[in-house]
């Protein structure tokens, strides 16, 4: 019986408390489908595109994020909630972008030149969507010309850099060094992560955040966002 | 000294000093196994993982990544190219690797005492390979020096039960990353006479391990003979890349050994199924070896497989657990009925520390791969957390192990010594064996004696200090590299390799890349 009430739940008929709630859990779900249409049906009810992303989507992100932490939810179970996160963002990046209302970020990420291995940097990337940040993935064995020129074309707040092998990972030294020489280091924030990187070799290059996972990317861009945000006020 | 009195010879001195040099296992160039393989899959199964693995390479195809010449020779063979996948007819793979590639090669040393052959009933134990960091019990974790590097090539060199020097003991990343090959490679030619690995960071590197090989062996040796078997790293799910191919293709037309090695964190990199992994290991091992054997048909080439699995709640690479040794036995048997030499195993974990998690899981892999019949065994010393790290007390400890498998293999001996009959008959019921002339004849080498293992009294212990493995291990290696004594190279040579290295390190500006 109860499967069958499951069926028949129209999200139409609830409330917005109990519509947020039911969206919470859906994220949690990775139902990408239903996270959508919670997300059309709180627009057409008047909400705005800013409040739709904090309350629901980034609020749901939230719960997924400490239950991954904490080792209940899998990582195959993250990426469906990341995937269904990304589907209401779809709907309300072009309105957010409409209304001037201030994005969480955008970052430019991509693996350094001579390196392939990207597994990682796309989990880094969908946790960062997952978050309620915009990424533009460069893929992979980029040169510090292709940095610099993601860098001009889509004018991230955040660029990260990823990297495998211990003979890629100095390449992200060659990287911030152009952009220092170029006088554009400070208006991003760089982050860089990777099995063969630590907190000493990210300080060495000159970013400003090592982060050691994907989960930890997550919360050190929202962290160092708000933290930019703040001073910008 | 008139007055002295005459002695005996023997005695205490005499009994002492040999005791002590024969604490060590006997230096051997690899181990020649007397036991069968541990078999989990029958001919039926294996069959199936075949015929599977044909689908895949019909099917869904290999790419090979910024490799034009390599997709010319392919497609000359017979496989399909499109774009930069690569799709095989059904049995093409195992036809040509089959036809040509050797079920077994010497690989010289400088040595020739210690040249090792690899492949058939061999096992060759190989140290860690690769890591950034090393880890020491008074240092703790940093980032690994060419001076770490020496180290554990003149350690290496020091253990009877390592047959081989290995490759990147660890990543010396205080030099040039365009340089570093130059310092590697000698440190191997210099400070060991064991055969060694080259260099694979970029085709040019390959290209200099090879010149430096030349001036090492002399030339026109390595043409006909094999004195470096290099590591080629598939870029697991399905795909080779252009450094690994170009690195690949030096070697192979030099007549040198490549090891192709699907590298499989399953779950991310692979199927999270046993059947699944062996599948795309198989097919990813078949796709490269046939590359090898298309550059030159009878270059000697190991089915490499490095197997994993993750933490699905963190990503995280795990090691020591069930389902890997089923993979690493299956790869085993699917190599054998290539007959290819094997390459997997070795002392893993993801252990930070040299610790409990550190050793159950090093013990499951080393006995998986002892059992299933690996043939060369890389990291069978210093592994630590999933081979970011390489530890100094950690590789003493393992290569304990590394002597044990040794005497595990050798089998059972059932000569009229071995059954012992006479040590029965003399002994009977109710008595001791320890004072039987059998045992007196025997006692020595009967039983493996542990370097590290301490199996004293608690009181015992307690006088020397309460000390645990790691700190026993700490001492050891700081003892072994005291007492370090460079193998003889000839100066000649030994110039002729530093000329070559400054002329090439000057031809070029340090690069981070």
């Amino acid at each position: 019986m109860t499967d069958e009430t499951e069926e028949e739940l129209d999200l139409n008929d609830l409330d917005d408390t109990e519509l947020v709630e039911q969206m919470h859990d859906d994220l949690y779900d990775g139902l990408r489908d239903e996270v959508v249409e919670g997300t059309e049906i709180l627009l057409a009810r008047g909400w705005t595109a800013d409040k739709v992303l904090n309350v629901a989507l980034v609020g749901g992100m939230q719960i997924v994020g400490v239950d991954f932490r904490d080792g209940i939810l899998f990582v195959p179970e993250v990426l469906l909630a990341a995937s269904a996160m990304k589907g209401g963002m779809g709907i309300l990046r072009p309105l957010l972008a409409e209304t001037g209302a201030k994005p969480i970020g955008k970052m430019v990420i991509g693996t350094v030149k001579g390196d392939i291995h990207d597994i990682g940097k796309n989990l880094v990337g969908m946790m960062m969507e997952g978050a309620g940040f915009e990424v533009v993935d460069i893929g992979i064995n980029n040169s510090v010309e292709e940095y610099l020129a993601a860098l001009l074309e889509h004018e991230p707040d955040i660029l990260g850099m990823s990297a495998l092998l211990t003979t890629t990972m100095p390449y992200m030294k060659v990287v911030v060094d152009e952009m220092v020489n170029r006088n554009i280091r400070d208006q991003y924030i760089i982050m860089v992560g990777g099995a063969p990187l630590n907190e000493e070799f990210g300080t060495a290059v000159g970013a400003d955040v090592y982060c050691r996972d994907a989960a930890d990317a997550a919360d050190q861009a929202t962290r160092l966002m708000n933290e930019k945000h703040a001073a910008n006020v | 000294m008139s007055g002295a009195r005459k002695r005996r010879s023997g005695g205490r001195a005499n009994r002492v000093a040999a005791r002590q040099a024969s604490v060590a296992v006997e230096t051997a160039t690899f181990i020649e196994r007397k036991i069968p393989c541990f078999e989990i899959l029958n001919q039926e199964a294996l069959e199936l993982i075949e015929y599977n693995a044909d689908t895949l390479l019909e099917e869904v195809g290999i790419e090979f990544r910024e490799a034009p010449a390599a997709l010319e020779l392919l497609s000359a063979a017979g496989a399909e190219i499109d774009g930069e996948r690569v799709r095989f007819p059904r049995g093409l793979c195992r036809q040509l690797v089959m036809a040509s590639a050797p079920s077994e090669y010497s690989q010289h040393a400088r040595n020739p005492a210690r040249t090792t052959i690899i492949g058939g009933d061999r096992t060759v134990l190989v140290p860690a390979y690769g890591s950034p960091f090393v880890r020491d019990l008074d240092g703790g974790r940093r980032y690994a020096t060419i001076e770490d590097f020496r180290n554990f090539v003149k350690l290496t060199y020091m253990s009877p039960g390592l047959h081989h020097s290995g490759g990147t003991v660890c990543e010396p990343v205080d030099l040039p990353v365009n340089k570093r090959h130059f310092d590697m490679v000698y440190s191997h030619m210099k400070y060991s006479d064991k055969p060694f690995m080259g260099s694979v960071t970029h085709p040019d590197r390959a290209q200099d391990s090879v010149d430096m090989a030349n001036i090492l062996f002399g030339e026109g040796f390595l043409d006909q003979n094999t004195v470096m078997t290099s590591l080629i790293n598939a870029n697991s799910p399905m795909t080779f890349d252009a450094t690994m191919l170009g690195a690949a293709k030096v070697y192979a037309e030099n007549n040198q050994a490549t090891v192709i090695s699907p590298f499989i964190l399953a779950g991310a990199m692979s199927p999270v199924t046993v059947a699944g992994t062996l599948t795309q290991i198989l097919a990813e091992a078949l796709a490269g070896m046939t590359y090898t054997q298309l550059v030159r048909p009878g270059a000697p080439v190991v089915f490499g497989t490095f197997a994993s699995a993750i933490s699905m709640q963190s990503g995280a690479p795990t090691f020591g657990t069930p389902e890997p040794s089923l993979v690493l036995y299956g790869a085993a048997a699917l190599a054998r009925r290539l007959k290819v030499p094997f390459r997997s195993g070795g002392g893993l974990c993801g252990s930070k520390t040299p610790d409990a998690q550190a050793a159950y899981e090093s013990a499951n892999t080393l006995q998986t791969a002892a059992l299933a019949g690996v043939n060369f065994m890389l990291h069978t010393a210093g592994w630590l957390e999933g081979g970011l790290v390489m530890g100094y007390e950690k590789f003493i400890m393992d290569t304990d192990q590394a002597n044990m498998i040794a005497v595990l293999l050798r089998g059972v001996d059932l000569s009229e010594n071995g059954q012992a009959m006479d040590a029965i008959r003399e002994v009977g019921p109710g008595a001791h064996f320890l004072g039987a002339a059998h045992t007196q004849a025997n006692f020595e080498h009967a039983f493996y004696r542990s370097t590290v293992a301490d199996n004293n009294s608690f009181e015992q212990w307690e006088e020397d200090g309460c000390q645990d493995t790691v700190a026993r291990a700490n001492t050891i290696w700081k003892e072994m590299l005291a007492s370090y004594e460079a193998p003889p190279l000839d100066q000649a040579v030994d110039e002729a390799l530093l000329a070559y290295m400054q002329q090439r390190k000057d031809s070029m500006p340090d690069q981070s890349y």
